[in-house]
């Protein structure tokens, strides 16, 4: 059976794909809130700066994205980037105009009756953001940054175009290796099943958080 | 620092409006062709028959937590062990189509379910046949809810295009691709194919806005829909 002789491999390579979707969420969150925030910015230039960057990557593809990075950053400044790490970032700043998006949607969900009444009862404003704002607006952004994880996990596997072996590239390797047209598709089959199942899991979850907040509030 | 050289890249723009329209045809393409397939999921959901609504969920929740790619190796490596073997444009095609309808098909159930049940029971009552009471009753309000989804749902699919470059298809993608890799101004391409991707984008966002605007103005004046 051609899945217990290669089984293990995919597993190795399920274990890559999440380990880089997450160090990309990672980013995409830390890049994101701070886009997040400078949208729901008071300042007329920094609004319109963090939309620009919004619309410009959700405008691009992921494996435009992808080239870029692995490709076009390299030959910029003259770096050297493993697969693994332009994945990472290119997966990232994909990630992180979806992430504006939630970020801004979360902070724009906390009444703006709250910010004043507790500035007004002579709260700083670092104090207002961290105990009053934060804590409502991270239960609205939870749901959907789960959706965004989920995005950027279905991302990674374009990162196979660039010779990064997560998932979807031990597919291919294993499929390449085997002489039988049918075991590689069995192959192919099998990475195509452990995507679905590990996607669907996680978007439960993500349902699951939403019924949970929903009934607290 | 790196010094931006574009006039490298000039010799190869003349190849750009080509892959341009490889990308706008293939997106029109799955787009019809899924807002279609689309339709009659969204319908099925709600269809008396536990088979017809189990169909309808299964494909929906297996193809929207597959990457595309997955699919489209599926299609372009996986079936031709089955005899089963379609061009590159056809592969891409299919799996955009594929995808998408399943996206299409949320979008398509979250408008129909807008519409409270009261209504088709009532219009049914009144003696319309099925077909009459969604052409003229539901049919109009799913029209309007799902219409900036099913916009958003456009610019995913020309995203989702850029796939077809795997299928070996020349398009927008391929094409900064190829003429980085004999230029090696891997960055100068990629300013162009982002302005042309970013314009593709805003393009259809203002489509979407116009005939938004146009559509829904005549239904409020008692147009058609």
């Amino acid at each position: 059976m051609i899945l217990i002789e290669y089984g293990g491999a995919l597993l190795r390579g399920l274990g890559i794909t999440l380990w880089v979707s997450c160090l990309a969420l990672i980013l995409a969150a830390v890049v994101g809130a701070l886009i997040g925030i400078a949208r729901t910015s008071k300042f007329m230039s920094l609004r319109v700066a963090a939309t620009a960057y919004t619309e410009f990557f959700r405008s691009l593809p992921t494996l435009v994205m992808l080239f870029f990075v692995f490709y076009g950053l390299t030959a910029a400044f003259n770096i050297n980037l493993s697969p693994f790490v332009a994945a990472t970032i290119a997966l990232g700043l994909e990630g992180s105009a979806l992430m504006s998006e939630v970020v801004r949607g979360g902070l724009q969900s906390v009444g703006k009756g709250q910010k004043e009444a507790a500035l007004s009862s002579g709260m700083p404003v670092w104090q207002v953001e961290l105990y009053v704002v934060w804590p409502q607006a991270i239960r609205v952004m939870l749901p959907p940054a789960v959706g965004v994880y989920v995005s950027t996990l279905k991302g990674s596997a374009l990162a196979s175009s660039i010779g990064f072996v997560e998932l979807m590239q031990t597919g291919l390797l294993v499929r390449e290796r085997v002489q039988n047209d049918y075991d590689g598709f069995t192959v192919l089959i099998a990475v195509a099943v452990i995507y679905t199942i590990v996607n669907y899991a996680i978007s439960q979850a993500g349902a699951h958080i939403e019924r949970k907040s929903n009934y607290a509030q | 620092m790196y010094d931006f050289y574009l006039p490298d890249v000039y010799p190869y723009l003349h190849k750009l409006p080509a892959a341009l329209w490889v990308t706008i045809e293939i997106s029109i393409l799955a787009t019809l062709l899924s807002s279609i397939m689309g339709v009659f999921l969204a319908i099925m959901r709600r269809s008396d028959s536990k088979v017809l609504r189990g169909v309808s969920t299964t494909y929906v929740e297996v193809i929207r937590n597959m990457p595309l790619v997955v699919l489209l190796y599926l299609i372009f490596l996986g079936l031709p062990a089955f005899g089963i073997v379609f061009s590159g444009y056809v592969s891409g095609l299919i799996a955009l189509t594929l995808n998408s309808a399943a996206f299409m098909t949320e979008i398509f159930r979250a408008g129909l379910i807008a519409v409270p049940s009261g209504q088709f029971e009532a219009a049914q009552s009144q003696g319309m046949s099925r077909v009459t009471v969604y052409r003229y009753v539901i049919l109009p309000q799913v029209l309007r809810t799902s219409y900036a989804p099913y916009g958003n749902q456009v610019i995913g699919v020309v995203m989702g295009s850029s796939i077809m470059m795997i299928a070996t298809i020349e398009e927008v993608t391929a094409w900064m691709y190829n003429t980085g890799a004999v230029t090696y101004r891997y960055f100068e391409v990629f300013v162009v194919a982002g302005i042309v991707y970013l314009i593709v984008c805003q393009m259809a966002n203002v489509a979407r806005i116009m005939i938004g605007k146009a559509l829904f103005k005549s239904a409020a004046a008692g147009g058609k829909w």
